[in-house]
């Protein structure tokens, strides 16, 4: 039900063009998850700590839970489910499944997204680098080595 | 969030002035990374957010003819740890911007929402301090300048009135050519400092020409004492000095305990992090006076 402060937005989502309805305070990471159904963001700490709500603004990587929502009018938004290819996981995401880099799977939609921005980058990023592009990125299971083992091995298959 | 709330993008700054003008609880809305957190925390309920995106230019950095650098107040904190046309003590800023949270948070947050939001643990408000930034400001009276260490009142709280925006940062040039070292001391990398020091020191034949110390996380603002850093003009740089000048810092500090750390163990923090800071910035300046020379 649209209110008459809601805000009119078209936006470049996962690369099909939408136009929605949003609230005046609404964040991105609700009008994704409650407005959308792409549940691939997570709600983490909604304080733009735990990363899990990454996705790509423009190319870049940002918090979508300190986003609102009506200042990405006209603006090109990636989720997790955008970084598909042709409907298949991508190098990146393959390399996260083969590596052993998911276990509960919370974080790893940012993770995901975080790394893909990297590779974009920076095609052949040391284990430092990966380090600092997973920094801001909380994740409990792994202790990150799978993690970055999978960033080496996508960049790898991608270089290959 | 209340009915009422409205959300705008206006494209002059005059109309941002105009809007906060008639409405003390709105907010401009700059990167988001501290004002979504506040409201995501239930901290803060804005009527209006009035977001700056579309004011043209607003996010510049631009090198001025006398040597100085302008700031726009929307410039993100990843722009101005990359930008190469800060010199001498600057650097300051790109030292300290380039440690500011994580990368989604410096491709979102800018220096105008940082030094406005005024948490005394950012490193943006210790940064332009040592600086001796100015920050330019708007509002629907008229312009105003105000140095930076007067731009921070206490807790979350600048110089600005309502009706205000601070639009751009300009930083002095530095004939001297200092050295910087920005020492930030967190219990994770990212966070906001346990304290940190910013140090900018120039020196010539041995002995100090430039010296400027600036110390947070360790009261309401900056810590900054003049008086005390121009004890070491033209003198060589002075183990037991730096000393003296720590307690002198002291007397100024008001810590509070937090997650972060104690106040007890803020303030054994600092005469340490002082110092470090300042070897590192002296060691980068006999680095670049053999380079000189050579």
């Amino acid at each position: 039900m649209t209110e008459s402060n809601d805000i009119p937005i078209r936006l470049t989502l996962n690369k099909s063009l939408k136009s929605v309805f949003c609230k005046p305070t609404e964040t991105l990471l609700s009008l994704l998850r409650d407005g959308f159904g792409l549940t691939g963001s997570k709600r983490g700490c909604n304080q733009g700590l735990c990363g899990a709500c990454t996705v790509l603004i423009d190319g870049k990587p940002m918090r979508s839970c300190l986003t609102i929502a009506a200042t990405c009018n006209g603006r090109d938004v990636v989720t997790v489910e955008g970084l598909l290819e042709n409907g298949k996981l991508s190098t990146m995401q393959q390399a996260l499944v083969d590596s052993g880099g998911v276990q509960c799977g919370f974080c790893t939609p940012g993770v995901a997204i975080a790394l893909t921005s990297l590779l974009r980058e920076d095609p052949k990023p040391d284990r430092t680098k990966i380090r600092e592009a997973l920094s801001g990125h909380l994740c409990r299971c792994s202790g990150y080595i799978k993690i970055v083992d999978a960033a080496e091995a996508a960049a790898e298959k991608a270089g290959s | 969030m209340g009915p009422g709330m409205t959300f705008s993008e206006p494209e002059t700054l005059d109309e941002v002035c105009s809007l906060l003008s008639k409405d003390p609880e709105a907010r401009c809305l700059a990167g988001g990374a501290s004002l979504v957190a506040m409201m995501n925390a239930g901290l803060l309920a804005p009527t209006q957010l009035i977001s700056l995106r579309k004011i043209p230019d607003l996010g510049a950095i631009t090198s001025m003819p006398d040597g100085s650098v302008k700031i726009g107040a929307m410039a993100r904190h990843n722009d101005v740890a990359a930008f190469s046309g800060f010199l001498g003590a600057q650097r300051i800023i790109s030292a300290a911007a380039c440690r500011i949270g994580h990368p989604a948070i410096r491709n979102m947050g800018t220096i105008g929402g940082s030094i406005c939001h005024a948490d005394p643990s950012a490193d943006y408000p210790t940064a332009i301090t040592a600086a001796d930034a100015v920050v330019s400001i708007l509002g629907s009276e008229g312009a105003r300048q105000v140095a930076a260490r007067d731009f921070f009142v206490d807790w979350l709280e600048t110089t600005l009135e309502q009706g205000e925006i601070a639009v751009s940062v300009t930083i002095p040039p530095d004939p001297s050519n200092a050295s910087v070292h920005y020492e930030k001391f967190t219990r994770a990398d990212g966070d906001f400092a346990t304290v940190s020091v910013a140090a900018c020191l120039g020196m010539s034949d041995g002995v100090v020409q430039t010296f400027r110390v600036v110390v947070g996380g360790v009261a309401e603002k900056p810590v900054r004492s003049p008086e005390d850093e121009a004890v070491f003009i033209g003198r060589p740089l002075k183990d037991s000095d730096i000393v003296e000048f720590s307690a002198a810092l002291e007397a100024l500090c008001n810590p509070i305990d937090d997650m972060r750390g104690s106040a007890d163990y803020r303030l054994k923090l600092m005469p340490r992090l002082i110092s470090r800071a300042l070897k590192r910035a002296q060691a980068d300046q006999l680095v670049s006076d053999s380079g000189e020379t050579a």
